[in-house]
This record gives structure tokens, C-alpha cells and sequence, in this order.
């Protein structure tokens, strides 16, 4: 069942990048291609590029070499979207925001920085996995992308939600898909590329990484397509205030002494 | 080996940071109804007070160096819990200004937007002074700068009181105790 060429592994190969059209078809149906154009790009150009990988897999005709070319075309294309993706989950979750914007883009420019140089520090280090130089630089590339997209995306994670900014649902559920398959494809591609493992171990953990991305292509249609849950909050009496303020409510003359002292504070 | 021992764990750190963002939505979806019971209005006139250079100068000028670093530091930690206040009531004020941006009354929704600008820049200096407390905590003739959050701390209280007084002026929301 966990071998090359099985029925799941055609499947797991497949199936996700079919589902992955299938989402951007019922974007365009419903207008999302406006609202997420890089998204939308993704979803289409990574789909057809793992397709044709796939087919240069099985297909006789294909020989190695070609199946490693056209496997580093399809991960240059997607490298280059999924950055493309993260500058527009930034732009969206904090673009709104003036302040936090500008602390955001200046922290993430020097976290991009170091992960660079991290990346760069992992790839001259990681030992020769193959004799051939187009497979471990594929492996190496793959282990680069995933490092600094796994960086980034953590990085506006957690910044959002240390200023508690609500993420729009859909956009929640691309940061989240994207995460989850850049934290586990790093982790199986320095394993793979770095520890030197049997073929058996290895199509375990191409497996994992397998199912992993077709539960965050799943992850992104349920957010991309299902409509949130409608909250009815119940209505407040106005006699009952539900916080412990103080009983009286505030007055024009509250708002004129704060805003005298704010005038006499900026004018010290 | 011990390179892919370092990526695994890092890839395992992101993804806990990545899992817990995902939780802490979920919850707060959940608590945003009791979340004006939380706030915790700010003794501003006090915290000024606590913050003034002039106090400081003062301080320094009247007391012996010993004792003036003894009280400087007890002074630093009440400045460090109030600035913590502030901090958790800003975070407060982010998520109840963004349920309020959706609104349909073109007021609300401005009042809502200023809010939140003005919440989320009130954090990002509460931080700051707070890395600066600690270190002047450590040396206590460092200088503050913590009438940023003050002054800003002002403003997030006339922006709540705003967006209060639209959405339901019969519940006021203040996080500013006045004496």
C-alpha cells in the first residue's frame, strides 16, 4: 500500500491538485478571483505544474533527467507564487492598519533577511543525498522554499495575533493550508535531504507529506467555500450594562477634559 | 544528521505557533461576548504621575543615590502594571473595534476604524515601554519614554468612549478611571 506507484499514492498524488482546479473554477464562479488573484494563480499554475510532474513521473518516454527538469520548473513557478501569496496575506491582514503596517513590514523585512542567510547556512551544509547534481539541487531548493515560506508565514501568524487582528475568514484558512503543508514538507524535505534515509523510510515520509498537502487543499476549499456560521448575539437591556465601568456613562465634558490634557500633553 | 534534527524542530516550533493561533481564533470567537467585562479602566492622572520626567528629575535631585534607585525601581514596577493594563485593554479594544467595522452605519464603522488604529498603535507602544521598563529596572537612571503610551492611552479612551456612545449609548465603555 505505501509504495511507489500504488493505488494511494497515484491517488494522493492526483487527487489534490484536481480538487485544487476544481477550487479555482468555483472562485472564478463566485468572484473570488478578484478578492485573492495570487491565490487563485496558485491554486491553478501549482496544480498543473504538480500534474505534469506526475506525468513525467509515469510516463515511459520521460527520462530521468527530463522528469528532474521539469520538476524544478514546476518548483521555481510554485516557489515564486507562494511568496507572491504570503506578500498578499500581509498586505491584507495588516494593510488596513497604518501603524501596525509599518512596524510589520520593517520586522518582517529582517526576519526575511535572516531566514535567507538560515536557508542559505542549512542548503551549504546539508550533505550530497544523490550522485547527481540536479536531484540534491532539487532537494536543496525544496528545503530552502519551505525553510523561509515556514518563517514567514509563522512570523505574520503570530504578529496578527499578538495585535489580536482578526484574519477574514478565507484569508485565515490560506495562511493556515499554506502553513501546515510548509511546516511539514520542511520537516520531511530536511529529513529526506539531510539524514540520508532508505527508499522504504523515504516513500513513508512522501506519504505523509502526500496526505498532508491533500488535507490543506481540503483545509482551503472548506474556508474558501463554506460561509461562516452566522453569530445572533442576544440584544442587551440598556438598564443592565454588561461591564464593570463606572455607572455613569460618560459626558461631552469627559471627552473636553481628556482632549485638554491630550492638547496640553502634545503642546509640553 | 544534526542539520535535519535542527530543521525538524523548527518546523515543529512553527507549526505549534501556527496551531495555537489557529486555537486562540476559535476562542476568541467564542469569549467575544464578555469581552467589555474585562476591561479594566486605568487610573490616567496616576499613571502620569508615574511617567513624569519632572517627577523623576525631582526624585534624583532630593535623594540620596541608594534610595533613589530603591524608589525609582518601585516606581518602575507600578509604571510596569499599569503599562500592562493598558497593553491587555488595547488588545480588548482591537477585537471589539473589529466586530464593530462590519457595521452598516457609516459612523459606527469610522469610529470602529479609529479605534482600532489608534488600539493597535497603543500596543505597539506599551510593548516598547515595557522592554524599557525592564531595563531601566536594571538601571534606573536610564530614561523612560513612557508618555508615548499615555498620551496614546488618552486617545484609545476618547476613540472606545466614540464607538460606545454609537453602538449602544446606554452601556458606556471607558477605560479611563477619573478621579
Amino acid at each position: 500500500m505505501l509504495q511507489a506507484h500504488s493505488i494511494l499514492w497515484h491517488y494522493l498524488w492526483v487527487a489534490p491538485n484536481v480538487i485544487l482546479l476544481a477550487l479555482a473554477f468555483l472562485m472564478w464562479k463566485r468572484g473570488l478571483v478578484k478578492t485573492f488573484p495570487i491565490f487563485f494563480s496558485f491554486a491553478i499554475l501549482s496544480a498543473i505544474g504538480q500534474l505534469a510532474v506526475y506525468v513525467a513521473d509515469i510516463a515511459p518516454s520521460v527520462s530521468a533527467e527530463n522528469f528532474w527538469r521539469v520538476d524544478w520548473i514546476s518548483m521555481l513557478v510554485e516557489g515564486v507564487l507562494k511568496f507572491a501569496l504570503i506578500a498578499e496575506i500581509f498586505a491584507f491582514a495588516f494593510g488596513p492598519y497604518s501603524s501596525v503596517a509599518k512596524l510589520g513590514k520593517f520586522l518582517i523585512r529582517g526576519v526575511g533577511i535572516a531566514l535567507v542567510l538560515a536557508a542559505g547556512v542549512a542548503a551549504g551544509y546539508a550533505p550530497k543525498d544523490s550522485p547527481y547534481g540536479l536531484i540534491n539541487g532539487a532537494h536543496l531548493l525544496e528545503q530552502t522554499i519551505y525553510l523561509i515560506e515556514t518563517g514567514l508565514l509563522a512570523f505574520i501568524l503570530f504578529f496578527s495575533s499578538y495585535f489580536h487582528l482578526r484574519l477574514s475568514r478565507p484569508l485565515f484558512g490560506i495562511a493556515l493550508g499554506l502553513s501546515i503543508s510548509a511546516c511539514v514538507h520542511l520537516a520531511a524535505w530536511a529529513v529526506i535531504a539531510n539524514a540520508g534515509l532508505k527508499n522504504s523510510t523515504r516513500y513513508h515520509l512522501d506519504f505523509f507529506s502526500m496526505a498532508v498537502y491533500h488535507l490543506c487543499v481540503l483545509i482551503w476549499c472548506y474556508y474558501l467555500l463554506v460561509p461562516a456560521k452566522v453569530r445572533i448575539e442576544p440584544t442587551v437591556p440598556p438598564s443592565e450594562p454588561p461591564f464593570n465601568s463606572p455607572s455613569a456613562p460618560p459626558t461631552t465634558k469627559d471627552l473636553d477634559e481628556l482632549n485638554e490634557e491630550m492638547e496640553r500633553l502634545l503642546h509640553r | 544528521m544534526t542539520l535535519a534534527t535542527i530543521l525538524v524542530i523548527a518546523a515543529v516550533l512553527a507549526l505549534v505557533v501556527v496551531l495555537r493561533v489557529t486555537f486562540s481564533r476559535g476562542l476568541q470567537v467564542s469569549t467575544d461576548r464578555s469581552l467589555a467585562a474585562q476591561l479594566q479602566p486605568i487610573d490616567v492622572a496616576a499613571f502620569r504621575n508615574l511617567v513624569d520626567p519632572a517627577e523623576d528629575a525631582y526624585l534624583l535631585r532630593r535623594l540620596p543615590s541608594a534610595e533613589f534607585r530603591a524608589v525609582q525601581r518601585q516606581r518602575l514596577l507600578a509604571t510596569a502594571v499599569y503599562v500592562k493594563a493598558a497593553n491587555r485593554n488595547a488588545a480588548i479594544l482591537i477585537i471589539m473595534g473589529q466586530d464593530a467595522l462590519a457595521s452598516s452605519n457609516v459612523h459606527t464603522a469610522e469610529a470602529a476604524r479609529q479605534l482600532v488604529e489608534n488600539a493597535t498603535l497603543l500596543r505597539q507602544n506599551a510593548t516598547i515601554a515595557l522592554l524599557k521598563i525592564y531595563v531601566a529596572l536594571a538601571w534606573p537612571h536610564a530614561s523612560l519614554g513612557s508618555t508615548p503610551v499615555v498620551q496614546r492611552y488618552e486617545r484609545l479612551n476618547v476613540s472606545a468612549m466614540l464607538l460606545g456612545r454609537l453602538q449602544n449609548p446606554a452601556a458606556p465603555v471607558r477605560i479611563a478611571a477619573t478621579s
